[in-house]
């Protein structure tokens, strides 16, 4: 049984629940943030992206070590 | 499988210093920017022609959010923002120009024969990131340090905000603005990267599935749109953070008094800088 493979599947699998999870979360409070009032949309937009960003480098930091994993050893 | 490469792969040296295909993608971007720079620049007015308006359009959105978020003294460090966000776009964008990644020697022979490509994504190598991440940090911490003095950023740095919290407060504080680098340089690799290896991937889908030529050439295209939208919205995302982190290390602190409001950021800007790490 290669766990190499298997390693690279679960770091990437149990790597995105977190990430996956954080994101719905914040994207639906920007969506409610815009639905009480439209007008503010300009001004939710840039920490809704940062915020995005900052979540999502979590799911890609679980990316690189499965690469890593697959390819650098 | 598709074969990928973490490592950039090296084509000549000169003397000591080897060029890999990374660094050929870096230049090649720096090189577009300057010859854009300098074209449309060249007979710049106040009233705009139209390719230069075209141009200012993004800088004045940039420019926009730059202010918003930067209080008082954003001219200081917007130029550097635009320069970082121009240049990640222009490597990322680069890279999805046909033949980057595609057109190379081969190397190896027989069962190792691996494709070599000439030009590769920039920020797919870690060392373009890491670079850029590391100016990213010395720019912070220049600007806290020209704007609070060496006392003031040292305090700001060491003693936490209750000071009978410091021997807790004190080395994640520090962890966490170390850290800025590995994230910064680590977010821009891996999503670079990842989209290489998904258009890899997805381009191997043409010779898999031949028989049903729309699969073969649509799906390829939608992940190139999606590698476009991703590569414009990490360079926003590099150059929107290093603003968040200079605008933090600037910002004077309510201890030292509440009349003196001259590098504090604005009210709703602090929802961005309370979301970084």
């Amino acid at each position: 049984m290669d766990l190499t493979t298997l390693a690279a599947g679960l770091a990437m699998g149990l790597g995105g629940i977190g990430p996956g999870i954080g994101l719905g979360i914040g994207f639906s409070k920007a969506m409610e943030a815009i639905g009480r009032n439209p007008e503010a949309s300009g001004t939710i937009f840039v920490p809704y992206i940062l915020g995005l960003a900052l979540t999502e480098a979590i799911g890609i930091y679980a990316l690189v070590v499965s690469l890593i994993i697959l390819f650098a050893s | 499988m598709v074969h990928v490469e973490i490592k950039a792969e090296e084509l000549f040296a000169i003397g000591p210093l080897i060029v890999t295909n990374s660094m050929v993608g870096v230049l090649l971007a720096s090189a577009v920017l300057l010859l854009a720079a300098w074209w449309f620049t060249r007979r710049s007015g106040v009233v705009p022609s139209r390719g230069q308006s075209l141009i200012e359009l993004p800088i004045e959105f940039l420019a926009g959010v730059v202010r918003g978020t930067g209080g008082k003294r954003w001219r200081q460090f917007a130029p550097f923002v635009f320069a970082i966000f121009l240049y990640v776009l222009t490597a990322n964008w680069l890279s999805l120009l046909p033949g980057v990644g595609t057109i190379g020697v081969m190397h190896g022979e027989g069962e190792h024969e691996i494709l070599v490509p000439f030009v590769r994504a920039g920020a797919a190598d870690l060392n373009f990131t890491l670079g850029l991440a590391l100016i990213s940090f010395v720019a912070f911490i220049a600007f806290g340090l020209r704007a609070n003095g060496l006392r003031g950023y040292l305090k700001e740095l060491l003693i936490a905000e209750p000071a009978y919290m410091t021997p807790l407060l004190t080395p994640i504080h520090l962890i966490s603005e170390l850290s800025r680098v590995i994230s910064l340089s680590m977010r821009l690799f891996g999503n670079v990267f990842a989209g290489e290896v998904l258009l890899a991937t997805m381009l191997a889908l043409t010779t898999a599935t031949i028989f049903i030529l729309p699969l073969a050439f649509v799906v390829p295209g939608i992940f190139l749109g999606l590698e476009l939208l991703f590569g414009l919205v990490q360079a926003l995302v590099f150059a929107l953070l290093s603003m968040t982190y200079i605008t933090l290390a600037i910002a004077e602190h309510r201890q030292h008094g509440s009349d003196d409001h001259s590098g504090e950021a604005p009210e709703h800007g602090t929802a961005a800088a309370n979301v970084s790490a």
